[in-house]
């Protein structure tokens, strides 16, 4: 199978650089795969299936038939518990590989960074999250639905009746110099939403925020149907207090009654926003990149112009995306690598 | 203007507003302005609105309506706020705007009253001293502070401080709490007879002028006292 002479280092084992991986595999190429975590699949791996009467297409089962496509391919080499310690570029790329227990080195002819995205941890906002037990991000919840499949307060294992949930929290922020859209966080806390209300209907959901972006296949439908559902309110809070018995008084103006207003949730969530991995600048001074090319200020075709020609970026390490479009950027990115290493494989276009 | 049909889009004005270094065509309308403001909703008070406003250049609407006014200068909703967008300064620089004789009454004889006699009550300054010395004299009656006396117009004092207003008006007896405190700790202090005033009013009426002449007075205090310090508690 191994028609290829070449090898590929995959930086980051999440869904991009799985599926990444296994498509170069399947063209003879060698992969090594690094992953700085104990376990492979990324964020995408701890998220719970959406799905209510339907599939949603929220992209959670994915990754897990990308993990079980490269434990199984011959063509790949999996590391886990790995950093990325040392890269030297002569003719081909030689790297040096922590992993613990021991220092490797390898050789590759091309980079693919596929580093995702860190979830913004939103401690220093104004909603007391990390002190108020109630007061959860959508990953946290997320989390707890894979487990537990029906919601409970973290407090006393309750089911909320009341939920806020708040966008916008760490995206579109030039005071925390993040002056990106995350874009995927209304589609995951819409979905999460529904999801919730499906499992118990008498859950009433509010939603703050500034605007929908209503990115993907379907979601204006899918969104038209959340806001029969959903209390929209187009205002972001900006206070939230705990109450003796652990509930949360969320603050806001009111903009149908133009008025201050206060009301009691028993769980709020925060919609976190992406921000560039936490190993980005690391990788970018190693790789002798641009570090702008890994710090979401530009887009990925900017990104691509200014990269050498045997270093690659996909997914969530370019811009916030979701699943499925870390898939397709997995698969195209792939296809240039595969293009740059075997020129003479691929057909002219 | 309480409802947002009154808002015409007659005579905008986009100029105007364009030179304006508040970073306020940043705004996305998140509305966490409003929603942290202590007075939003009072007559539909919504800073939201007022940043919307500026960026439209409804500049004649802005500056007659009561909403600027209504503003506190608190300074919460620029320190929430994702855009940076400085509220405070844009409020008040909309209040610069109006014609001073509609500037609200407390505000205007207040301040009219300051630049003419050095505080906004324009008290004289003979009342002022009896007023100073007779807490004094209640102060010197409590245990542990027997022969307290307030020093005025003293030179070469470590401390200069000035009054707010309200101290020798309506809260005298908040005046006792940091003179107890200046005597407890030993602290060399001093208050000036004249030109005491630490409330400046041109701050909340966008008034740049009367703002420089009440703090040249201050200066011209600490400069003829030959204070080192000066505190300011407005």
């Amino acid at each position: 199978m191994n028609t290829c002479q070449s090898t590929v280092l995959v930086i980051g084992g999440g869904v991009t650089g799985l599926t990444s991986a296994v498509h170069l595999a399947q063209q003879g190429v060698s992969v090594v795969i690094t992953e700085t975590a104990d376990r492979w699949g990324g964020h995408a791996a701890q998220l719970a299936c959406m799905a209510t009467d339907g599939c949603v297409s929220c992209g959670a089962c994915v990754v897990h038939s990308k993990i079980l496509q490269a434990l199984s391919h011959p063509n790949i080499q999996m590391c886990l518990n790995t950093r990325i310690e040392a890269v030297d570029k002569t003719e081909r790329f030689t790297v040096r590989l922590n992993q613990g227990h021991e220092i490797r080195r390898i050789e590759a002819d091309a980079i693919l960074v596929a580093s995702g995205f860190t979830p913004y941890a939103p401690h220093a906002k104004p909603y007391g999250y990390g002190r108020f037990a109630n007061v959860l991000t959508t990953l946290d919840l997320n989390i707890n639905l894979r487990r537990h499949t029906v919601v409970r307060r973290p407090s006393d294992a309750a089911a909320p009746r009341r939920i806020a949930f708040i966008q916008c929290v760490g995206s579109r922020d030039s005071s925390i110099n993040h002056l990106w859209c995350s874009k995927i966080c209304c589609g995951v806390s819409l979905r999460m939403a529904r999801r919730i209300q499906h499992r118990q209907p008498d859950t009433e959901i509010t939603f703050f925020y500034i605007d929908v972006q209503t990115f993907g296949k379907n979601f204006e439908m899918y969104y038209a149907d959340c806001q029969k559902q959903i209390r929209m309110i187009r205002t972001i809070p900006a206070d939230i207090l705990e109450t003796g018995d652990d509930c949360l008084n969320v603050s806001y103006f009111n903009p149908d009654t133009q008025s201050y207003q206060e009301a009691l949730f028993d769980m709020v969530v925060l919609s976190t926003g992406l921000e560039p991995s936490e190993s980005a600048g690391n990788l970018a001074a190693m790789l002798n990149i641009n570090s702008k090319a890994l710090n979401y200020t530009l887009n990925p075709e900017s990104i691509a112009a200014m990269l050498p020609e045997s270093i690659f970026i996909a997914g969530a390490a370019l811009e916030p995306m979701s699943i499925a479009e870390s898939v397709a950027s997995a698969e195209s990115t792939a296809f240039s690598i595969f293009q740059y290493l075997e020129p003479s494989q691929v057909m002219p276009s | 203007m309480t409802s947002p049909e009154s808002i015409s889009m007659n005579g905008l004005n986009h100029a105007r507003f364009q030179s304006w270094p508040f970073d306020q065509n940043h705004c996305l309308t998140c509305a966490m302005c409003s929603s942290s403001c202590p007075v939003s909703g009072i007559d539909g008070f919504d800073p939201r609105k007022i940043i919307r406003m500026v960026s439209l250049g409804l500049e004649h609407p802005l500056i007659e309506s009561r909403w600027p006014w209504i503003c506190t200068m608190c300074g919460k909703c620029e320190h929430v706020c994702p855009s940076s967008v400085h509220i405070p300064d844009l409020i008040r620089n909309i209040r610069s705007m109006r014609d001073r004789e509609k500037v609200p009454g407390i505000l205007h004889k207040g301040l009219a009253a300051a630049l003419k006699t050095g505080n906004n009550l324009g008290l004289p300054k003979d009342d002022f001293i009896f007023i100073l010395e007779d807490v004094a004299d209640e102060i010197a009656q409590e245990p542990g502070f027997e022969g307290f006396s307030v020093p005025i117009d003293k030179k070469g004092a470590n401390i200069l401080t000035t009054i707010h207003n309200k101290l020798v008006n309506t809260h005298t007896e908040d005046l006792k709490h940091w003179w107890k405190i200046f005597h407890a700790a030993g602290e060399d202090w001093t208050v000036p007879s004249e030109n005491w005033e630490g409330t400046s009013w041109g701050m909340f009426t966008g008034d740049d002028p009367a703002m420089k002449i009440m703090v040249g007075r201050i200066a011209d205090n600490m400069a003829r006292l030959d204070a080192k310090n000066l505190l300011w508690p407005e």
